[in-house]
C-alpha cells in the first residue's frame, strides 16, 4: 500500500527521513494494510455517501456546479501523540490568556499601546479593530487556531482566528464519519474523545442563564452563507435556537427573540455573522443581517457575545512580531508554540527587508479586509513586485512578510493511491471556568496537490479527523452523540422570521398555481378559438387577458387604452420576464427564497422536486417559444409540479412546526385571487355567447369545472356560478369556504388564546365572513338597468379584499413585526 | 460670552415607522476655549429609551429608540455655550509660539513616540472616507508646505488657497464626492474643503483631525439676521508635535476661535455625523434641518 508513497516534503507524518514507520502510526498502518487498498477505495464511497446523505455540504458562491458542494473526508486520520498534544494544549491556552488580556486592554484602557508594547498602527490600521466597541467589557470566549508542522518537526502557529471561527460543526461530522465507516481503523487504537468538549460548551451556555425561560441563540448569516449546513447543525448540537438578525429586536438595554408567542429575552450570543455586520445602526449601515442596538446592548451588558464584536482585531498578523514581548509583559511567560517569522513593514529596518526580498517572500496584509491579502513574492512578475513595493511603501504599517515555509506531508487517499499531501490542523478552545479548554481533536484540511500550500475547502481540498492518541478522562455522561433539536418545538417558540416564511410560502405558492393555471387557461382559449369563427370571440377574448392583468396585477398591461397590445408578448413577459412586478417568472422567484429558507423544515423530497423545477423552468424560459401549444404543454408540467411540492408539504408539516401559518398564508392568498378574478369576470355584464366561454374558462381556471357541473347539472349561467363560487358554503373551493376555514385557524395561532374577544386581525375576517354569509344571490347577480356591472356584487368583493388585507397586516404586525411589545 | 445654539431636523416619512433607533451627536464637547453650560435634546414622538455615552474620541452620543409609530420625526438640540476669555487668550499665545516650528522639525519630532504623540497618529493613517492623496493634490499641498518653512504659516497660506481657489457651491456634492474630484472641480462646501484638507495634509505625514461644529454668522449690515438660517460647520484641526491641535477654517479663511462652536471630532465626517438611524419602514423620506447660532 505504502510501496509507492513518495514524501518529497522535508518532514512526513507516517514516515522518518530513512523511510521507518514513526511508532505512533503502526498500528494504523497495519490496520490500513488488513482493509487493503480495494476496501479503503469502497470505504471512501461509503464516506461519500454518509456525508451526502447527511446534507453535510458546503455552499460555494457563485460556483458554477450549483450552490452545494458535499463535504470531503479522507478515511485516514491524522495521527498525534498524547505527549505532543499536552505541549500544544499548553501553548494553545496560554496563546488564549495572552489574546484574552490583550483584547480587554485594546478596547479599554490601551496600556500596551501607550507603553509602547505594540506600535498604534498595528491595532488602528487594522480593519477589525472596532473604535464603536470601546470601553465595552469584553472577553475571548472561544478561540481557534490553525497549526501545521515545520521543517523542523514542531507544530507552529499559522493563523489565529478570534472572530467567529468556523469548522466545528465539520469536525464533530468527521469524527461520527469515522465511528461508523471506519471501525476496523481503529482496532488497537485508543483515541481520546471529542465528546467532553461539547458538555463544556454547553455548560458555558447553561452557566450564563438568567432564568429557567431564558434563551441562547446562534447568530446566522442565513442560508446562503458558506457554512450554513454547520450553523444548522452547531445550533442543534449545543441547544442553541437557531437565529437570523431580522428574528431579533433589541429595546430595554436587552436583546430578544421574536417569536410566535411573543418577545423572548436572549443571554447568550454565538456569532457566526461577521461583526462589522451585526449592528447597522453603529458600524455597516447597509448591513440587512444584524440587528439595530445590538452594540448599545453590548455596552450595558445585556447579552453576552461569546465571540464579542471587535476580537476581529486579533487575527492580526502584525502582532506576530510583538508576540513573545506581549507574553512577557502580560503573562511574564515564554512563548510555548513557535510561530512562522514575520516582519511587520512599519518598522523602518523591517520594511527594508521586505523589499529587499520581495520575491522570496510571502507578502500578507495585516487584516484580510481587502480584496487580495496574500502575495507569494515568487510567483509575482517584475510588474506586479514594483506595484506591490510601492503600495507598502505607502501604508507599510499594513503589509508584513514571511518566510515560506514547507510543512510536513500525511498520507492521504487520493483518487486510486495513498499520497503524502501538506495538511493543516485547526484546533478550538472555549474559555470555562476561568480558563481554556481545547477540544482533544481537530478539523484537519488537506491540499489539493502534492506541492500545493494552499489548503481550502473552496477550492475543493479534503478534510481529515484527527486522532490524539490516549484515554480521555472519566466516563463519557453519554456515548453517543445527542442532539438537541427536539428541544424547541412547539408552535410559540417558532422565531418570527420562519413563521412569516412560511406564511408567504403559501401564499406565493397558490399565487403561482393559480397565475400559471390562469395563463394556461387564457392560451388555451385562444388557441382553441381561433378555430371557430363567433362574433363572440373578440369580446371574450378581451375579458380574459384584461382579467389576467387584474389577477396578476401587471398594471396597465391589457387595460391599455392608449395602445393596442401585442397579445402574445405581452402574456410571453407576465410569464417570463423575472423583472416584471407580478410576473409568474418573478413570483417563482421570490417562491424560490422562502423555499430556501424553509427547505431545512420541508421533506428532501420537497427540495428535489423544487430544484429540479426550477432548473427545468430557467431552461425553458431561456429557449425560443415558437408557439403557445408549447408554453402550454411547460405551464402543464411547471403546474404538475407545484402540485407535487405543495402535496408533500401539506403532508409533512406539521403543528409545531407552523403548519397554520402556511395554511393561513394559502387561504389569504387563494381569497385575494379569487375576488380578483371574480371582479373582472363576474361582475360585469357580457354578451350570451362570450359569456358561456368566460364562464367555462373562469371554472377551468378554478379546477372546478367538474364540481360545478355534478352540483348544477345545467349549463353555465352567471347567476349560478357567482353563487357556487362566492356564496356556496358546501362548496369547498368557494370563498366563503376559504374565509371560514380562516376564520376556524386563526384561533390555533399562540397570542390571543381563549380570551372572550377577537384579536384585531381575527376582526376583519369575522366581519368579511358576516358580510359574505349575509349576502342574497338575487341582489348580487341583479343588473342595473341599463348598467353593465353589477355593483352590488362588485361593493362585496371590494370590501372582502379590503378586509382581507387587514387582517394579513394586522397578523404581520402582531407575529412578524412586534409592534407592540 | 455665551451663544445659544439651536439645532432641529424634521424627517418626514412617506410611510408610517413602526420604530426608529437614532445615533446623534449634538451635544457640543468642552475643549479649552469653550465650555458647554447647558443642553437638552427633545424629541418628538417621544423616545421610548434614551442612552448618553460618550464614543471612542470622546463626543458625546445619544442613543435613542422611538417605538412609536410615527410618520414625522423631530429631533432638536439646544445648547448654551460660554467662550471662556482665558481659554481665548491663551491659545491666541498659543499661535504666536508654534510659529517657529518647521515642517522638518514636526516630521523629526513626530518620530519619538510620546504618549501623546502615539495618541495623535492615529490621525495621520488612512480613513475610512478618506483615501491617500495623489501626486497632483500633494504637489499643490507642497506648493505652501515646505521642510524650513514655519507650519503654521505654511498651513495658512494652503487654507487661504483653498479659500481663493475652491468656489463655495452647494449641491454639488455629497458625502460619496471623492476628494479627487472635489480638488479637480475646485468647488464644493465646507465638508469637502475639510475633507480636501485632511487627506493632503495626512499624506504629508501631520496628523489631522475632521471638526464638526457651528459658526456664528453675522448678516450683512443693515440687515437684520433671520432665525434658523444658521447651518452645521466642519474645518479641520492640525496637530504640532510640542504644542497640540490647532484649528483652520477653510471656508472662510480664518483660524477658529470665538465664533465657532465645537460640537466634536473624528477621523472624518464618518465618525460625527450628527444623526444615524435604523428605522423600520419602507419608502422615501424627506429633511428639513435649521439651525441657529446667536449670541446671547
Amino acid at each position: 500500500m505504502f510501496e509507492r508513497y513518495f514524501q518529497n516534503s522535508s518532514y512526513d507524518e507516517m514516515f522518518d527521513h530513512d523511510k521507518n514507520v514513526r511508532p505512533h502510526w503502526k498500528a494504523l498502518k497495519s490496520n490500513l494494510e488488513k482493509i487493503g487498498l480495494e476496501q479503503l477505495l469502497l470505504k471512501q464511497k461509503e464516506i461519500d455517501w454518509r456525508l451526502e446523505d447527511n446534507g453535510v455540504t458546503y455552499n460555494v458562491y457563485n460556483d458554477p456546479g450549483g450552490l452545494n458542494r458535499p463535504w470531503k473526508l479522507d478515511p485516514i486520520p491524522f495521527i498525534l501523540e498524547e505527549e505532543e498534544w499536552k505541549k500544544i494544549e499548553a501553548g494553545l491556552k496560554q496563546r488564549c490568556r495572552l489574546f484574552n488580556l490583550l483584547l480587554q486592554d485594546i478596547y479599554g484602557e490601551q496600556r500596551s499601546i501607550k507603553e509602547g508594547i505594540i506600535p498604534m498602527e498595528v491595532i488602528y490600521a487594522h480593519g477589525g479593530f472596532m473604535r464603536e466597541m470601546h470601553g465595552i467589557n469584553m472577553s475571548l470566549g472561544m478561540y481557534a487556531a490553525d497549526m501545521a508542522r515545520g521543517p523542523d518537526g514542531k507544530i507552529w502557529i499559522i493563523n489565529d482566528r478570534t472572530q467567529a471561527p468556523s469548522g466545528l460543526g465539520y469536525a464533530i461530522e468527521n469524527r461520527l464519519t469515522m465511528n461508523s465507516t471506519m471501525q476496523d481503523l481503529f482496532e488497537g487504537i485508543s483515541i481520546q474523545r471529542l465528546y467532553d468538549f461539547f458538555e463544556t460548551f454547553k455548560s458555558v451556555f447553561q452557566n450564563n442563564s438568567r432564568s429557567f425561560d431564558s434563551l441562547n441563540v446562534l447568530l446566522s448569516p442565513g442560508p446562503h452563507n458558506e457554512t450554513y449546513f454547520e450553523h444548522a447543525y452547531l445550533s442543534s448540537f449545543l441547544g442553541l435556537t437557531l437565529v437570523q438578525g431580522q428574528d431579533l429586536l433589541t429595546k430595554d438595554g436587552a436583546l430578544w427573540l421574536k417569536s410566535l408567542k411573543g418577545l423572548r429575552r436572549i443571554d447568550t450570543v454565538l456569532r457566526r455573522v461577521d461583526e462589522s455586520y451585526c449592528d447597522p445602526l453603529e458600524l455597516r449601515p447597509d448591513s440587512q443581517l444584524g440587528v439595530a442596538g445590538l452594540v448599545q446592548v453590548l455596552r450595558s451588558e445585556g447579552v453576552k457575545m461569546l465571540n464579542p464584536i471587535g476580537s476581529g482585531v486579533l487575527e492580526n498578523l502584525g502582532l506576530n512580531p510583538f508576540m513573545p514581548h506581549l507574553s512577557r509583559y502580560f503573562l511574564d511567560e515564554d512563548l510555548i508554540l513557535p510561530q512562522i517569522s514575520t516582519w511587520w513593514c512599519g518598522q523602518l529596518h523591517e520594511q527594508q527587508y521586505v523589499l529587499e526580498n520581495l520575491n522570496s517572500l510571502i507578502i500578507k496584509t495585516i487584516d484580510r479586509m481587502g480584496e487580495k491579502y496574500t502575495y507569494i513574492g515568487k510567483q509575482l512578475s517584475e510588474q506586479e513586485l514594483k506595484a506591490l513595493a510601492n503600495e507598502i511603501r505607502l501604508q507599510p504599517h499594513r503589509y508584513v512578510g514571511q518566510e515560506e515555509i514547507e510543512f510536513a506531508s500525511c498520507p492521504t487517499l487520493i483518487k486510486e493511491t495513498i499520497e503524502p499531501r501538506k495538511a493543516v490542523i485547526r484546533a478550538y478552545t472555549i474559555a470555562h471556568k476561568g480558563d481554556y479548554t481545547l477540544m482533544s481533536g481537530a478539523l484537519v484540511r488537506v491540499g489539493t496537490s502534492t506541492d500545493s500550500l494552499v489548503v481550502s475547502n473552496q477550492l475543493g481540498g479534503s478534510s481529515k479527523d484527527l486522532w490524539v492518541l490516549g484515554e480521555s478522562e472519566g466516563i463519557p455522561l453519554s456515548p453517543i452523540f445527542h442532539s438537541n433539536a427536539a428541544a424547541e418545538n412547539s408552535l410559540g417558540n417558532i422565531p418570527s422570521l420562519r413563521a412569516e416564511n412560511l406564511f408567504w410560502l403559501g401564499r406565493y405558492l397558490m399565487r403561482a398555481i393559480i397565475t400559471a393555471r390562469m395563463i394556461r387557461s387564457t392560451l388555451k382559449f385562444m388557441t382553441n378559438a381561433s378555430r371557430f369563427d363567433h362574433a363572440s370571440t373578440s369580446q371574450t377574448h378581451e375579458m380574459l387577458t384584461k382579467a389576467l392583468t387584474h389577477v396578476t396585477m401587471t398594471y396597465p398591461g391589457f387595460l391599455d387604452d392608449e395602445k393596442s397590445v401585442p397579445v402574445f408578448e405581452e402574456i410571453a413577459s407576465i410569464s417570463f420576464d423575472p423583472s416584471r412586478v407580478g410576473s409568474l417568472a418573478q413570483i417563482l422567484m421570490m417562491l424560490s427564497n422562502t423555499n430556501t429558507y424553509a427547505k431545512s423544515i420541508l421533506p428532501l423530497e420537497a427540495s428535489r422536486i423544487f430544484e429540479r423545477m426550477g432548473r427545468e423552468w430557467n431552461q425553458f424560459c431561456a429557449e425560443e417559444k415558437p408557439y403557445p401549444r408549447f408554453i402550454i404543454h411547460n405551464l402543464d408540467k411547471l403546474l404538475m409540479q407545484l402540485m407535487a411540492y405543495k402535496e408533500l408539504i401539506q403532508e409533512s408539516l406539521f403543528a409545531d412546526q407552523g403548519s397554520v401559518l402556511y395554511e393561513i398564508g394559502g387561504r389569504i392568498e387563494r381569497s385575494l385571487l379569487l375576488i380578483s378574478k371574480a371582479r373582472a369576470l363576474l361582475t360585469p355584464a357580457h354578451d350570451p355567447l362570450s359569456e358561456y366561454e368566460i364562464l367555462e374558462t373562469l371554472l377551468s381556471t378554478c379546477e372546478s369545472l367538474n364540481a360545478y357541473r355534478a352540483r348544477y347539472r345545467s349549463s353555465y349561467e352567471m347567476r349560478n356560478i357567482i353563487e357556487f363560487l362566492v356564496l356556496d358554503i358546501n362548496f369547498p373551493k368557494s370563498l366563503i369556504s376559504e374565509i371560514e376555514g380562516l376564520m376556524k385557524i386563526l384561533p390555533q395561532l399562540p397570542k390571543f388564546k381563549n380570551t372572550t374577544y377577537l384579536s384585531r386581525y381575527e376582526e376583519p375576517i369575522f366581519e368579511a365572513f358576516s358580510a359574505i354569509r349575509l349576502s342574497k344571490i338575487e341582489i348580487l347577480a341583479a343588473l342595473p338597468e341599463n348598467g353593465y356591472i353589477r355593483s352590488e356584487l362588485d361593493t362585496l368583493l371590494s370590501n372582502l379584499s379590503d378586509r382581507l388585507l387587514c387582517a394579513s397586516s394586522e397578523l404581520s404586525k402582531t407575529y412578524f413585526a412586534h409592534y407592540d411589545e | 460670552m455665551i451663544y445659544s445654539i439651536y439645532h432641529s431636523t424634521r424627517f418626514m416619512y412617506q410611510h408610517e415607522v413602526g420604530f426608529s433607533h437614532n445615533l446623534i451627536r449634538l451635544q457640543p464637547r468642552d475643549t479649552a476655549i469653550q465650555k458647554v453650560l447647558d443642553f437638552e435634546l427633545t424629541l418628538e414622538p417621544l423616545a421610548a429609551e434614551c442612552e448618553a455615552y460618550t464614543d471612542f474620541f470622546g463626543n458625546h452620543l445619544h442613543h435613542l429608540l422611538v417605538r412609536e409609530p410615527h410618520s414625522v420625526l423631530s429631533v432638536s438640540a439646544r445648547s448654551r455655550v460660554q467662550i471662556d476669555s482665558n481659554g481665548l487668550e491663551y491659545s491666541r499665545h498659543r499661535i504666536h509660539e508654534v510659529k517657529a516650528l518647521t515642517y522638518a522639525e514636526a516630521l523629526e519630532r513626530m518620530m519619538f513616540l510620546t504618549p501623546q504623540i502615539i495618541e495623535a497618529k492615529q490621525f495621520a493613517l488612512k480613513s475610512p472616507l478618506l483615501p491617500i492623496a495623489s501626486t497632483e493634490i500633494l504637489n499643490y499641498l507642497f506648493e505652501s508646505l515646505q521642510y524650513e518653512r514655519s507650519l503654521y504659516e505654511g498651513i495658512i497660506e494652503f487654507m487661504g488657497r483653498i479659500f481663493n481657489d475652491f468656489s463655495f457651491v452647494s449641491g454639488f456634492s455629497d458625502l460619496s464626492t471623492p476628494v479627487e474630484t472635489v480638488f479637480s472641480e475646485k468647488k464644493g462646501v465646507c465638508q469637502d474643503f475639510a475633507h480636501f484638507a485632511l487627506s493632503a495634509l495626512r499624506s504629508a505625514g501631520l496628523c489631522v483631525r475632521y471638526m464638526s461644529g457651528y459658526i456664528e454668522t453675522i448678516p450683512p449690515k443693515g440687515s437684520e439676521k433671520l432665525f434658523g438660517t444658521d447651518a452645521s460647520h466642519a474645518w479641520f484641526s492640525v496637530f504640532f508635535p510640542g504644542f497640540g491641535w490647532f484649528d483652520f477654517d477653510p471656508t472662510n479663511n480664518m483660524v477658529p476661535l470665538d465664533q465657532h462652536i465645537v460640537l466634536g471630532y473624528g477621523r472624518d465626517y464618518g465618525d460625527i455625523s450628527p444623526m444615524q438611524g435604523v428605522l423600520s419602514g419602507s419608502g422615501s423620506s424627506h429633511l428639513v434641518v435649521m439651525v441657529d447660532v446667536s449670541r446671547e
